[in-house]
C-alpha cells in the first residue's frame, strides 16, 4: 500500500561535484577564450586558433551534459524542493553564458573580422574584462551553495568589471565609428563588441538572480 | 470478550481517529507541506512511533486526567469520548486545527457538572496554566533553535544539497520523537477515561512480551490514532503546512524540533525524575495540545521574521478555536449525557461508598 521511499545521502555528494564541475567548466570556457583572442589578434584563423575554439565547443557540450544531469537528478531525487526551482534557473543562466562564450569564438572562427593593431589593447582589455566577470560569476555562484556571506563579495566584483566592460566597449565602438573604414567593417566590428560585451551583461544578469536567491534563503 | 463494552469503547476510538486525522498535521505538516517528507513516509512513521508512545510511555498524563474528574462508569465515559470527538471532527470540519486535549477537559468537566462532582481547582488550573504556557513555550524554544541552527548553518559552510538532506534526516528523526511523545502525551485524551472500568486482563507470552490491560487498551487506542492518520490527516496537513505561514525546511523543521521538546517535558516520567533529581524545576505531566505547541512554534518563528508573512486571520481563528472547543465539548457532553441517562435509561455515575 505503502511506497515508502526516503532518500536522505544517496547520490546527494554525486550532485554536488557536478555542480562544482558546472563553475569550473565557465572559469575554463573564460581562460581558453582569453587564451584564443590573443592567439587570434597575433595568428588570425591559425592551427591554433582552430585548437582552442574547438576546445571552446567542447567546454561548452560538457556543460551542457552536465547542465541536463542535474536538472534531472534534482527533480527525480526530489531534492531542495523549496529552490529546486531557483537552482534550476541559475544552472541554465550559467550554461547561456558558456553558450555565449562558443558563440563568440565561433563567430570569430567563420567570420574572421579584420581588426586595427591600433584596437588590440583596449580589445583585450574588454575580453580580459569580460573574463574576469564571467570567472567571478562561477565564485558567487559557487558561494551560493556553501557560503551565502561571500556572493556578495564577489557580485560586487561582478558589478563593478560589468560596468568596465560597458565603457571600454563604449570607447572601442567610438573609435571604430570615428574611423575611415567601411561602413560594412565599422558594423561588422560592432556586432563583434556588442557579442562580447553580451557575456558580461549575462553574468551580470545572473548575479541579480543570484542575489535575490540569496535574500531568500536567507529568511 | 465484553462486547457492550467494544461498542462503549468506540467513542474513544472515534476520538482517537479524530486526533490521527487532526494531530498528524502538527507533527509532519510542515514536513510535509515543505515537500521535504512524502505523505506516505510519514504517515508510516508517524502511525508506528504513535503507537509505542502510546503503550510505553502513556501512563503518566493519565493520572492527571484521572484527577480532574474521575469517569467511572462506562456510559459515562462512552459519552464524555464522544463529546469530544464530535467536537473535534466538527472544529477540524470548519478548517480550524483544535486541541484534543481542550475538548476532553471540557467533557469532562461537562460529566462533572452533570455528576455534582467538584471539579478540581487546582488540577484545572494546572491543565489550564499549560494552555497557555504551552504555546509560549513552543514560540520561544522554536526561536531559541532557529537562531541556533541558522547560525550553525552560516558558519559551518555545508554544501546546500548536504544541508537538505540532513534537515530532511532531522525531519524524520525529530517527527518521529514528536509522534512518541505524541502518543504518550495525548492517549490519556482518548482512553484515559476508559481506564478505571477496563475490562482487559495482564498479556504474556513467556517472559519477552508482557502488556498490562491499560496498555492493551492504550494499543487499541493508538492504533484508532493510526487510521486517522492514514486516511483523514492529509487534508488537515495543508492547512498547518502552508496556509498559516510560509516555511522554508529548516523553518520546518524547528518547528517540529519545538513541538518534540515541549511534548516531551510535559510526558516524560524520566525526564521529570531527571529534572527533579538534579533540583531543576519540572513541568507537570498534563496531556498538553500538540496544536497549540505547533501554532506556537510557528507564530514564535513567524514573529522573528518580522511578522510580515504571518497570516493573522487564521490565528485569530485558531486563538478563537481554543477559546471555544472546552466550552462546546462541555455543553455538548453536558446535554448528552442528560439523555443517555434519562432517555436510555444509562448509569453515566456511580457514587463512591461513603466510609464511616
Amino acid at each position: 500500500m505503502f511506497n515508502v521511499k526516503i532518500s536522505l545521502f544517496s547520490h546527494t555528494k554525486e550532485l554536488e561535484q557536478k555542480i562544482d564541475m558546472l563553475h569550473d567548466k565557465i572559469i575554463e570556457v573564460a581562460m581558453v577564450f582569453k587564451k584564443a583572442v590573443d592567439v587570434y589578434l597575433k595568428e588570425k584563423r591559425s592551427t591554433d586558433y582552430r585548437k582552442l575554439s574547438k576546445e571552446i565547443k567542447i567546454i561548452e557540450h560538457d556543460a551542457d551534459t552536465l547542465r541536463r544531469d542535474i536538472e534531472n537528478r534534482l527533480y527525480s531525487q526530489n531534492l531542495i524542493p523549496d529552490f529546486r526551482g531557483n537552482i534550476l534557473e541559475l544552472v541554465e543562466n550559467l550554461d547561456k553564458v558558456i553558450n555565449e562564450f562558443d558563440e563568440v569564438a565561433h563567430k570569430f572562427y567563420i567570420e574572421q573580422p579584420e581588426i586595427p593593431e591600433k584596437y588590440y589593447e583596449r580589445f583585450k582589455e574588454l575580453v580580459s574584462q569580460v573574463c574576469e566577470c564571467a570567472e567571478n560569476l562561477a565564485m558567487a555562484s559557487r558561494a551560493f551553495f556553501y557560503d551565502l556571506s561571500a556572493v556578495r563579495d564577489y557580485s560586487k566584483k561582478v558589478y563593478f568589471l560589468e560596468h568596465e566592460s560597458d565603457k571600454t566597449t563604449a570607447s572601442l565602438k567610438e573609435g571604430v565609428f570615428a574611423s575611415d573604414m567601411e561602413l560594412a567593417h565599422k558594423l561588422q566590428l560592432n556586432s563583434f563588441l556588442t557579442e562580447v560585451a553580451d557575456i558580461a551583461d549575462l553574468a551580470e544578469n545572473c548575479i541579480d538572480q543570484l542575489l535575490i536567491y540569496v535574500i531568500k534563503r536567507d529568511i | 470478550m465484553d462486547f457492550g463494552y467494544l461498542f462503549f469503547l468506540s467513542s474513544g476510538l472515534f476520538l482517537g481517529w479524530s486526533l490521527g486525522a487532526n494531530d498528524a498535521a502538527n507533527i509532519f505538516g510542515t514536513a510535509v507541506g515543505t515537500k521535504m517528507v512524502r505523505f506516505n513516509t510519514a504517515a508510516v512513521i508517524a502511525s508506528i512511533f504513535i503507537i509505542l508512545g502510546a503503550v510505553f510511555g502513556g501512563a503518566g498524563t493519565t493520572e492527571t486526567l484521572d484527577t480532574l474528574g474521575s469517569v467511572n462508569t462506562l456510559p459515562g465515559a462512552f459519552m464524555v469520548a464522544l463529546a469530544a470527538a464530535v467536537t473535534v471532527y466538527w472544529m477540524s470540519r470548519t478548517g480550524i486545527s483544535v486541541s484534543t486535549s481542550q475538548a476532553i477537559v471540557g467533557s469532562i468537566i461537562g460529566w462533572n457538572c452533570y455528576c455534582g462532582e467538584s471539579t478540581d481547582v487546582a488540577v484545572f488550573g494546572k491543565i489550564f496554566g499549560t494552555w497557555v504556557l504551552c504555546p509560549l513555550l513552543a514560540a520561544a524554544t522554536a526561536v531559541l533553535l532557529y537562531f541556533l541552527l541558522r547560525r550553525f548553518i552560516r558558519y559551518s559552510h555545508v554544501h546546500l544539497l548536504r544541508q537538505d538532506s540532513y534537515v530532511r534526516a532531522g525531519l524524520i528523526i525529530t517527527g518521529a520523537v514528536c509522534a512518541y511523545a505524541l502518543g504518550a502525551n495525548n492517549i490519556a485524551n482518548i482512553m484515559g477515561v476508559f481506564v478505571d472500568s477496563s475490562p482487559f486482563s495482564d498479556f504474556k507470552i513467556d517472559n519477552a512480551v508482557y502488556l498490562t490491560h491499560v496498555q492493551i487498551l492504550f494499543l487499541l487506542g493508538g492504533m484508532a490514532i493510526a487510521t486517522g492518520i492514514v486516511t483523514y490527516s492529509h487534508n488537515v496537513i495543508n492547512t498547518v503546512g502552508n496556509n498559516m505561514l510560509k516555511m522554508t525546511p529548516l523553518a520546518a523543521l524547528t518547528v517540529v524540533m519545538a513541538q518534540a521538546v515541549v511534548l516531551l517535558l510535559f510526558s516524560s516520567q524520566n525526564l521529570r525524575n531527571f529534572l527533579l533529581s538534579h533540583s531543576l524545576p519540572a513541568f507537570p505531566l498534563v496531556p498538553v495540545s500538540s496544536t497549540q505547541a505547533v501554532i506556537g512554534a510557528i507564530l514564535g518563528i513567524g514573529l522573528l521574521k518580522g511578522g510580515r508573512g504571518v497570516n493573522w486571520g487564521i490565528v485569530g481563528r485558531i486563538v478563537v478555536g481554543w477559546v471555544v472547543t472546552p466550552l462546546i465539548a462541555l455543553i455538548i457532553c453536558f446535554v448528552s449525557l442528560f439523555f443517555l441517562e434519562n432517555v436510555f435509561n444509562q448509569a453515566v455515575y456511580q457514587p463512591e461508598l461513603e466510609m464511616f
